[in-house]
């Protein structure tokens, strides 16, 4: 137990953290902008599993890593589309319409993935060069904190970057403020000339579009590869990162850094053979959103017209 | 005089027309898209066949795109699911639980409840199972197993309640914690097969295989069909009589329509909603102790594979109809049985299934809002 | 038109040609034709559903007319959305509010308008501390919409609407929120809005208003335009005349009631709310057997909070009541409507039906529990058709089939199924919360009648209404509720509607 708590174990878990929780964060912040349409969309499991494979399959047909990850964009926006068209056209129960997609992006991705690369009865499985770290110049040099923060992925360095630029958007900008309050009163904003179904295309397929790096992240920086079970329940996680983090991007980097941290010293407990059961560790962070969601009540963010669709003339 | 005049009143009004950026489409002149206030199950029926249909139109074009005749993925497929004996009975094999987990999800959506943890409390159920094993090895067979089925129903039960009684008590949305409660119980039954209920045989993350006494019946020697079916249908059954002709199953769907007008009318929706869920977890636990004592004989992580969540999309397809449960259960058994067979045949991947549950799911939605909708010939004048 | 023809003051600006706009199996507005002038105030006169608000709704691009045409300055408009009217420089206050709670006033106000995207509110806190000043108003610019009074927000919906410029602003039924005193208020200044050029038009069914404020009426019945009549020229009786299409003599027979014992008695009960609004502070009121007590006041003073806790969907935290005589303070709904409690709620749709049961099950709604319809927890379906084809006829329900679903129904029948139910079992206490709004003339009357035959009965009735002149007919008692408390309890004999009045906005004799 002793030697767990060395300098090194602990510094490697913070860059672990930081770098587990890039995925999740990417994915969460494409979520609260969705969500703060009024649009939940529960299919980021499967839009993350799409972006992966869809962003693999682009880099490794062109060799390069930053094709991969407009494919990956790609990829996630399309499923994102097909969302938007669902519920903010065709106004089909969002929740029903969120699980429709999310079997229809795992089974897509795994589906495209086998009849690309099974086709060839390769044993070994495909694999692209994955992104390397990019060290920031100069603020890597700071101990620990250069090591945590400035020696990680291009990715990461989005994400991180992604969470005041997601707060000023929803916050700071008229478009922003349009789209929070469509999720809040749809009506009032069509009363007032306000578009609704351009702006819940815009904030879904932006989400897709967010989740599919996510996923990219995992296949392109990550693994370098992509095999079925690559997400392993991210998605779900993002989804309640934004609900831990009550709708907030501040609360939503912290939400991320929190499941990576645990996420990070189980993997430490693991690997260093302390008898401790890792998965309470792994439980956690579930038991710990359930608990967000009871203690928030009373202060929710939650946009009030979430998953409720509108439909001119009908009070 | 005309009664009906006061609709425009206010809370009533409606614009077909206005209300659908589709409906635009049909603005020209002469017609219009209009909505109905009445669905009549001949409606419903044709639009769900329309939407399947239109799934085995892009399954074949996506299977073309494999560079597969659909002809020949199609009967690869149909052999795989019903094109011997054996096949069929596999088929029904794994439709088993695919009714159980149907049925969870259509009892509590049906009442407006979204759980969406049926693969957990399919877990809690084969918890459940295990544990009355453990306790009670000295009960004679049939006791036995109609004790590890109750068990089975508790702990789905109890799981469920876990996301109820939240709702409930403080009003936190049950689509959230009930995704939140599959991931904990996988990891509390990761936890038991490391540790306590560890074979010690193996170093693998699995109890030891139950004794003989517990396996459930089959129907004939080579085939691993096994009475989770007759539970499976029973469960149906009482699912629509419960529904239809009792005055609890009245509730059950009142709170589902309406919660405000049913907490007025003396319902009291937060024990509806308990009720509910109580019974949907049941049911989604009693697929488990059937996969457990009927197939696995064993407790392992992959027992359900996903079984939940199609449990889901079978709902829904089944627009929540009990009898409709039974029949895309068993349809989507055949799929899973069919895809195998595909899979080495034609070398189609097996994945082709949770695309074909997808598209098929998103078409029968699409297909319920069409046939609210019908096209009406418009005079214009002025 | 000749769009260079030139057009002075009180010319029509807007010009309403021929409108026709039709819903499945209602016609809202039939060959509409109407001038309004500039710079007046032009009244929609009509009764519930005579087309008032579709009308409006269709100058605010909210529906499109089937046939027809809008000409605004001699153009005509073709609109899709309101986007399309805020741009011709129409802009519209609709009845329940179109705001955004949890965002500032500020916020709301700037939605919507084509400015940069960065959100720059400097412009805007100006223009609205301007307006606010100009008119005597005190609201903070950074006040969370959510947390003001319902008149603090109707005043944020008016600016909101100026704050694009419009030259014609449509009010609909501006005044249902407001007490007698607020409502002249507002009247003072949309006159001086009209002086300084603005067009109005104020959609209301209340003909003192009309009186009071406008230039020019247009009174509508059924979707169609009876008339339209400077108000100089006609006086109250002749608008009621026009807007009812008969002469109106609309007093229910009822004979003086003799109160028996009390059936409900609420004592000094507090019921909080979530929203601070509403709140009952200590409210006692008691209804005796054979007599209707009417509760008037302005909505939103507590008349929900007392219906809710009567029927036990919401529980007071201090106070008692009792309904015949048992303590049922905290009593689950289901007892209390055991003790032969009928509730007829104000939003038929939203609290007292399942639109998407069939009108039996509706009907037994409730009920589906006791011995006639249920055994051991089996529904006994030949009861339910007995009970069902008996309702359907003693209470004149429109439709082909006990079957059908409820959601094909009119508001009128609607109404009919929940007084069918709710009187099943001879009911002790009838709570009726607005029991004929939205409903037209007929059937409003066939409500009333009912009340009144079942008081005759013995029943005691609790009637909480917005309707003066409804309380007035029916009461035997009239309780005047405000800022959740009976302010007055008065004989209808002995007041008139000017005193009820004074004590609805908290200013009567005696008041706090």
């Amino acid at each position: 137990m002793d030697d767990f708590f060395t300098y090194s174990v602990i510094l490697g878990i913070f860059v672990a953290t930081v770098k587990i929780a890039t995925p999740l964060l990417i994915a969460a912040l494409g979520e609260l902008v969705a969500e703060s349409s009024g649009i939940l969309n529960l299919s980021l499991e499967g839009t993350m599993a799409l972006g992966a494979f869809s962003g693999f399959l682009v880099a490794s047909e062109s060799g390069s890593l930053w094709l991969g990850l407009v494919g990956a964009a790609i990829g996630g926006a399309l499923l994102g589309l097909l969302m938007a068209v669902m519920t903010a056209t065709v106004k089909v129960n969002q929740v029903v319409a969120g699980l429709a997609l999310n079997i229809l992006g795992l089974g897509g991705a795994f589906f495209w993935y086998r009849s690309v690369y099974d086709a060839g009865g390769t044993i070994d499985l495909p694999s692209v060069e994955r992104f390397r770290t990019a060290a920031v110049p100069l603020l890597s040099d700071i101990p620990a904190v250069g090591e945590i923060l400035f020696e990680q992925h291009w990715l990461t360095y989005f994400a991180l970057v992604m969470v005041p630029v997601t707060f000023v958007f929803l916050n700071r900008t008229k478009y922003g403020l349009e789209l929070r309050s469509i999720g809040h009163n749809p009506e009032a904003c069509d009363m007032r000339g306000v578009g609704i179904v351009s702006r819940q295309y815009f904030a879904v397929i932006f989400g897709g579009a967010m989740a599919g790096l996510g996923g990219a992240f995992l296949s392109l920086s990550e693994a370098g590869q992509f095999f079925p079970d690559i997400i392993a329940g991210r998605g779900w996680i993002a989804l309640a990162i934004v609900i831990f983090g009550n709708w907030r991007a501040s609360w939503i980097l912290a939400g991320s850094l929190l499941f990576g941290f645990l996420e990070a010293t189980q993997l430490a407990l693991q690997a260093s053979n302390v008898n401790l059961p890792y998965q309470l560790l792994l439980a956690l962070p579930f038991v710990l959103t359930i608990v967000a969601l009871v203690l928030n009540r009373s202060r929710s963010q939650v946009p009030l017209a979430l998953t409720i669709p509108y439909h001119r003339g009908e009070r | 005089m005309s009664e009906r005049v006061d609709d425009t009143g206010g809370d009533e009004r409606t614009d077909p027309a206005d209300r659908n950026p589709l409906a635009m489409l049909f603005q020209g002149d002469g017609w219009r898209l209009e909505r109905r206030l009445d669905t009549r199950p001949v409606h419903e029926m044709y639009a769900t066949l329309a939407a399947l249909v239109l799934t085995a139109l892009i399954i074949s074009l996506l299977v073309i795109l494999v560079g597969v005749s659909p002809l020949d993925a199609f009967t690869s497929l149909y052999e795989g699911a019903l094109g011997s004996r054996e096949a069929g009975l596999e088929t029904l094999v794994q439709a088993t639980p695919l009714i159980l987990t149907g049925l969870a999800a259509a009892v509590a959506f049906r009442s407006g409840v979204w759980n969406i943890g049926g693969e957990g409390q399919f877990f809690a159920g084969a918890i459940g199972t295990w544990w009355v094993y453990e306790l009670l090895p000295g009960l004679p067979a049939p006791l036995l197993i109609i004790a590890m089925f109750v068990g089975a129903a508790v702990a789905g039960a109890l799981w469920a309640s876990a996301a109820s009684v939240l709702l409930v008590r403080y009003g936190t949305n049950e689509i959230l914690t009930t995704v939140m409660l599959n991931f904990v119980v996988l990891y509390i039954l990761s936890w038991l097969l490391s540790g306590p209920w560890q074979s010690p045989k193996t170093p693998y993350f699995q109890t030891e295989r139950m004794d003989e006494k517990t396996f459930l019946p089959r129907f004939i020697d080579d085939s691993r069909l096994h009475w989770g079916l007759l539970v499976a249908l029973a469960a149906a059954v009482a699912v629509h009589l419960l529904t239809r002709r009792t005055g609890l199953g009245f509730e059950l769907r009142a709170i589902g329509v309406n919660k405000r007008a049913a907490a007025y009318k003396g319902i009291s929706v937060g024990r509806t909603v308990i009720t509910v869920m109580a019974i949907s977890g049941a049911l989604a636990g009693i697929a488990g102790a059937g996969e457990l004592l009927g197939l696995h004989h064993r407790l392992q992580l992959d027992i359900a594979e996903g079984l939940g969540f199609t449990g889901i999309i079978i709902a829904l397809v089944a627009r929540l109809h009990p009898a409709g449960v039974v029949v895309v259960a068993i349809a989507f058994g055949g799929l899973i049985n069919g895809a195998t067979n595909m899979q080495v045949g034609t070398g189609i991947p097996f994945a082709l299934v949770q695309v074909i549950e997808g598209v098929a799911l998103v078409f029968v939605l699409l297909a319920a809002v069409a046939c609210r909708y019908r096209l009406k010939r418009t005079v214009r004048h002025g | 038109m000749d769009i260079a023809e030139a057009v002075a003051p009180g010319d029509p600006i807007l010009v309403i040609d021929n409108v026709t706009k039709e819903f499945p199996g209602v016609v809202a507005n039939d060959s509409v034709s109407i001038d309004v002038n500039r710079a007046s105030i032009h009244c929609l006169l009509g009764e519930n559903g005579a087309g008032k608000t579709t009308l409006a709704d269709i100058l605010y691009g909210v529906f499109r007319p089937d046939s027809g045409q809008i000409r605004l300055e001699g153009r005509p408009l073709d609109m899709a959305s309101p986007g399309d009217a805020i741009a011709a420089g129409i802009g519209m206050v609709h009845q329940h509010f179109e705001l955004v709670p949890p965002m500032s006033v500020i916020e709301n106000v700037v939605i919507g308008t084509p400015a940069r995207q960065w959100l720059d509110l400097t412009e805007a806190r100006r223009r609205l501390e301007e307006f606010f000043a100009d008119y005597d108003v005190e609201i903070d610019p950074d006040a969370e919409v959510g947390r003001l009074s319902v008149g603090e927000q109707q005043w944020v919906e008016i600016f909101k609407t100026l704050y694009f410029g419009v030259e014609i602003l449509i009010l609909d039924e501006p005044t249902a929120v407001l007490t007698p005193q607020g409502v002249t208020e507002l009247f003072a200044i949309l006159r001086r809005m009209r002086d300084d050029g603005l067009t109005i038009i104020l959609i209301t069914h209340k003909l003192k208003e009309v009186m009071d404020l406008s230039d020019r009426v247009t009174v509508l019945r059924r979707g169609r335009v009876v008339d339209t009549v400077a108000t100089d020229d006609v006086d109250q009786l002749d608008l009621a005349r026009m807007m009812v299409g008969r002469d109106v003599l609309l007093q229910v027979d009822k004979q003086r009631s003799e109160p028996g014992a009390p059936v409900l008695e609420a004592d000094a009960i507090h019921v909080e709310s979530d929203t601070g609004r509403g709140a009952l502070k200590g409210l006692s009121l008691n209804v005796g057997a054979g007599e209707i007590v009417g509760v008037a006041g302005v909505s939103g003073n507590g008349q929900n909070a007392l219906f809710d806790s009567v029927v036990g969907v919401r529980h007071p935290h201090s106070g008692t009541i009792r309904i015949t005589g048992q303590d049922v303070t905290t009593a689950a709904p289901h007892k209390i409507a055991r003790l032969g409690v009928a509730c007829v709620p104000a939003d038929r749709i939203a609290q007292g039906l399942m639109m998407d049961f069939s009108i039996k099950e509706n009907l037994v709604l409730g009920n589906h529990r006791s011995s006639q319809f249920s055994r051991a927890g089996i529904l006994n379906q030949s009861q339910i058709d007995a009970f069902a084809a008996e309702s359907i006829e003693s209470f004149e329900i429109k439709t082909p089939s006990a079957d059908q679903v409820t959601r094909t129904l009119s508001g009128g029948n609607l109404q009919k199924i929940i007084m069918a139910r709710e009187l099943y079992g001879r009911p002790a206490l009838i709570l009726a919360h607005q029991p004929t709004r939205g409903l037209d003339i007929a059937a409003s009357e066939y409500v009333r009648q009912r009340l009144v035959q079942e008081r005759d009965r013995g029943a005691g009735v609790l009637l909480m209404s917005e309707d003066l002149d409804e309380i007035f007919q029916l009461a035997d008692r009239i309780a005047v509720i405000f800022d959740g408390r009976i302010v007055a309890m008065i004989e209808p004999d002995a007041t008139s509607l000017e005193e009820i009045g004074m004590h609805m906005a908290g200013a009567g004799a005696g008041a706090p």
